[in-house]
């Protein structure tokens, strides 16, 4: 690749974190973070000398696949979506404790105003919360550039670092300048002083929690220069970060009387906290644009209530994504009169499942099935995945969508609660994400509950990335003590619809636990030919019983 | 000393129609010419169907914001009709708008074509192509977009010469032949306009 070229701000980060010389990549797909893994990936393939790059099973395996190569002591880059950090937290926070060896930075893509996800929480909330530094770019450069500093940082200050994105900038495309590419040096592995670090027993983790808030003024220190005051003449200021920072400095240019105001602008924290008084007392009043939570906006209002507006004070809206025309509505700017709408009346083009899917006839059997039972108004959890799609109008198939996994706790709680019969529907990639553990409670628990897996075979929704439990399933179901008379594997196609609808009522009107996998390729997967490969060795293995591969299947 | 200007463009259609790879030349040509570009898109679902769309900003400055807003872009492109429609205020006053003809009717409720056509045409600098009967003429069932394409690039400080080899580049890997057609599609595309500035 050049060292000029077009990426994504996901990319930026996974592009500078091989120039950096990182031995491994881990994540886990999720809109928008999934092209920071992938781009790194395909530079790794293309020069691997002893690099990895891996997607895990979930968040918190990938996380803690990057601790181990910074214990190690070598560079590492970890990716996910903001919801993949709850699923990670429990490392991340610890991991703020024993500190790193090799450079650790982990790429977080927040999704404010919910254009895949489930919420718009704030990684930086989360990183304030585990007392670690967090970089926020907001330019496709900045990406590359902070990333880069987010690991000379994480080896200066001993602890992991995070780089925010947000959709806006995750999946903005531009021109991006690289520097040289390093090789993969190691530190070598912890040294053996330090081994006590990494062991967080309480007698350990009390002096490593102690050890960490006394990084914290050195953590202000390294990351000054990142943040600053940009004096102004008038006395009503802005205060910047990410892509409000971006916004801003684009306005400037149609507006040159807005470099008049007092600026303070964010890219890095914890903020130095002798900087919000000094830029307090240039100002009588401050307009706050960053992306998502208030988190600036807060602590400028608890110093000088009442003069400082943004989210919480009602000048911009409290919810949902940042624009351009947000500040300039705040701000008093003029905008500008274009065409008018279309007066007629334009429907919605929803998402929808492709044609041939193999999630429509699994949901077709499902509800036809109920039905023959006598129970259509049955209450379904859904998970994450394209069958959430299901939760539309007209098939109106799932009743709850909530988090990764939930949908085979939530039935099996539902199910303890007397709901009869009580279903969960889970793709095979979310269920080796963190629908194993749930599994294992239901076999133990012996409640009537039927879990639906609609295998297709790869990570569908985030484009089709391979699924940790390609080829596993039925043995991860065994595995967690479902009994085999009470595992199904269906093919869901049309021709096969009546005999699935009687597996189905099978399945249902069994006491205690079943399982029903539905496994068929996600046809978009099937299109690409993402398994050929797999598939004919598979095929030729099996033939010549040359490995393992029989056990695998 | 007057502003610098920024420039928008809107490219909008359904999900499978080659959106996001239609704004990615975009892009590269615009940077190739010389020109600061920013690209943005929203796909998380983009492959099931829905409405999917890209924005590209460009100056002869360095841009920071790769959203354009309200009223301020320049052209829309757009593969389907009735999503044109979803964009006409994005566009400025004296903005264009060059919109293939062809329904993709994949949702409940799409309104009558002769509708959408008769709000487009209202539309004060919209361009219809009806990318079926140009399709069937190129003996290319996919030259709808590549048409567009070089439709719009009557409206972009983009030559010739550059939106050929951006075009090839692209289209390289799938060998000589796909790229031969492409051009022709877009050389096709961009007579189109000529014809009727000319009239």
């Amino acid at each position: 690749m050049a060292l000029g070229t077009l990426a994504l701000g996901v990319e930026a980060v996974g592009c500078a974190a091989f120039d950096a010389g990182i031995k491994g990549a881990f994540g886990y797909p999720g809109t928008p973070s999934t092209e920071g893994f992938e781009f790194v990936e395909a530079m790794i393939h293309e020069a691997p000398e002893g690099r990895v790059a891996q997607w895990a099973a979930n968040e918190k395996v990938a996380y803690d696949l990057a601790l181990g190569v910074s214990y190690a002591g070598h560079r590492t880059l970890v990716t996910m979506k903001h919801v993949g950090l709850n699923v990670a937290m429990d490392a991340y926070a610890n991991s703020a404790l024993t500190g790193v060896r090799g450079g650790l930075v982990l790429l977080v893509a927040d999704d404010p105003g919910m254009h895949s996800s489930q919420n718009e929480q704030d990684s930086r909330r989360l990183a304030k919360f585990a007392w670690l530094p967090v970089l926020e770019p907001s330019t496709v450069q900045e990406c590359y550039d902070f990333t880069w500093r987010a690991f000379e940082l994480s080896e200066s200050l001993q602890v992991p670092v995070m780089v925010r994105l947000v959709t806006r900038l995750a999946h903005c495309r531009a021109h991006l300048v690289r520097r040289e590419v390093l090789a993969p040096i190691g530190l070598g592995v912890a040294p053996k002083e330090t081994i006590q670090d990494w062991v967080l027993i309480p007698s350990n983790a009390r002096r490593r929690y102690v050890d960490l808030l006394a990084k914290q003024p050195r953590m202000v220190t390294e990351l000054s220069s990142m943040n600053r005051i940009v004096a102004g003449t008038g006395r009503r200021g802005v205060a910047v970060a990410g892509m409000g920072r971006a916004y801003f400095e684009q306005l400037t240019l149609e507006h040159p009387e807005l470099l008049d105001l007092p600026r303070l602008e964010v890219a890095a924290y914890p903020l130095d906290p002798g900087l919000e008084p000094v830029f307090l007392s240039l100002v009588d009043e401050v307009f706050v644009f960053e992306e998502d939570y208030p988190v600036l906006e807060e602590r400028l209002t608890f110093q000088r209530a009442g003069t400082i507006h943004g989210r919480m004070d009602g000048a911009l809206p409290r919810t949902g994504e940042l624009t351009p025309r947000l500040l300039k509505d705040a701000l008093g700017l003029s905008t500008a009169d274009g065409k008018a709408a279309s007066t007629l009346d334009l429907p919605v083009r929803a998402p929808r499942f492709c044609d041939g899917c193999g999630h429509v006839d699994a949901y077709e059997a499902m509800q036809e099935a109920l039905q023959n039972i006598g129970k259509a108004e049955a209450r379904v959890f859904g998970d994450i995945g394209c069958y959430t799609l299901a939760a539309q109008e007209p098939m109106s198939a799932i009743h709850a969508v909530v988090e990764m996994g939930a949908s085979i706790s939530m039935a099996v709680g539902a199910a303890m609660a007397g709901q009869t019969p009580s279903i969960a529907v889970i793709g095979d990639s979310t269920f080796g994400h963190s629908g194993l553990p749930a599994l294992l409670t239901a076999a133990d628990s012996g409640v009537n509950v039927t879990v639906m897996i609609l295998d297709n075979r790869v990570v569908g929704m985030t484009g089709q990335q391979p699924s940790q439990a390609l080829d596993q399933v039925e043995r991860m179901v065994l595995g967690m003590g479902i009994p085999a008379s009470q595992v199904q594997v269906l093919t869901p196609l049309p021709k096969q619809h009546e005999a699935n609808v009687k597996a189905m009522e099978a399945a249902l009107q069994h006491p205690g636990p079943s399982v029903v996998v539905f496994r068929r390729e996600c046809i978009q997967s099937l299109r690409r030919g993402v398994l050929k490969e797999h598939d004919q060795e598979l095929k030729a293995c099996a033939e010549q019983a040359c490995c393992n591969t029989e056990a695998r299947q | 000393m007057s502003e610098p200007r920024i420039h928008g463009i809107v490219l909008g259609g359904v999900g499978g129609q080659g959106v996001l790879s239609l704004a990615q030349i975009v892009l590269e040509a615009l940077r190739r010419s010389g020109l600061h570009a920013l690209q943005s898109e929203i796909h998380g679902m983009s492959q099931r169907g829905g409405s999917v769309h890209a924005q590209v900003c460009f100056s002869e400055v360095p841009l920071s914001s790769p959203i354009i807003d309200e009223g301020c872009a320049d052209l829309l492109i757009a593969l389907e009709p009735l999503e044109a429609l979803r964009y006409v205020a994005m566009l400025r006053m004296n903005g264009h708008l060059v919109v293939a003809e062809e329904p993709q009717v994949n949702m409940e409720g799409y309104p009558p074509l002769e509708d959408i056509y008769a709000a487009l045409k209202a539309v004060r600098g919209c361009h219809l192509v009806d990318t079926e009967d140009l399709a069937r003429k190129l003996n290319h069932r996919q030259a709808g977009g590549m048409a567009l394409l070089g439709m719009a690039s009557r409206f972009l400080p983009v030559s010739d010469a550059v939106w050929h080899d951006v075009i090839t580049e692209r289209f390289t890997a799938k060998g000589a032949r796909v790229t031969e057609k492409n051009i022709e599609a877009f050389n096709a595309g961009r007579g189109l306009v000529q014809e009727a500035v000319g009239v």
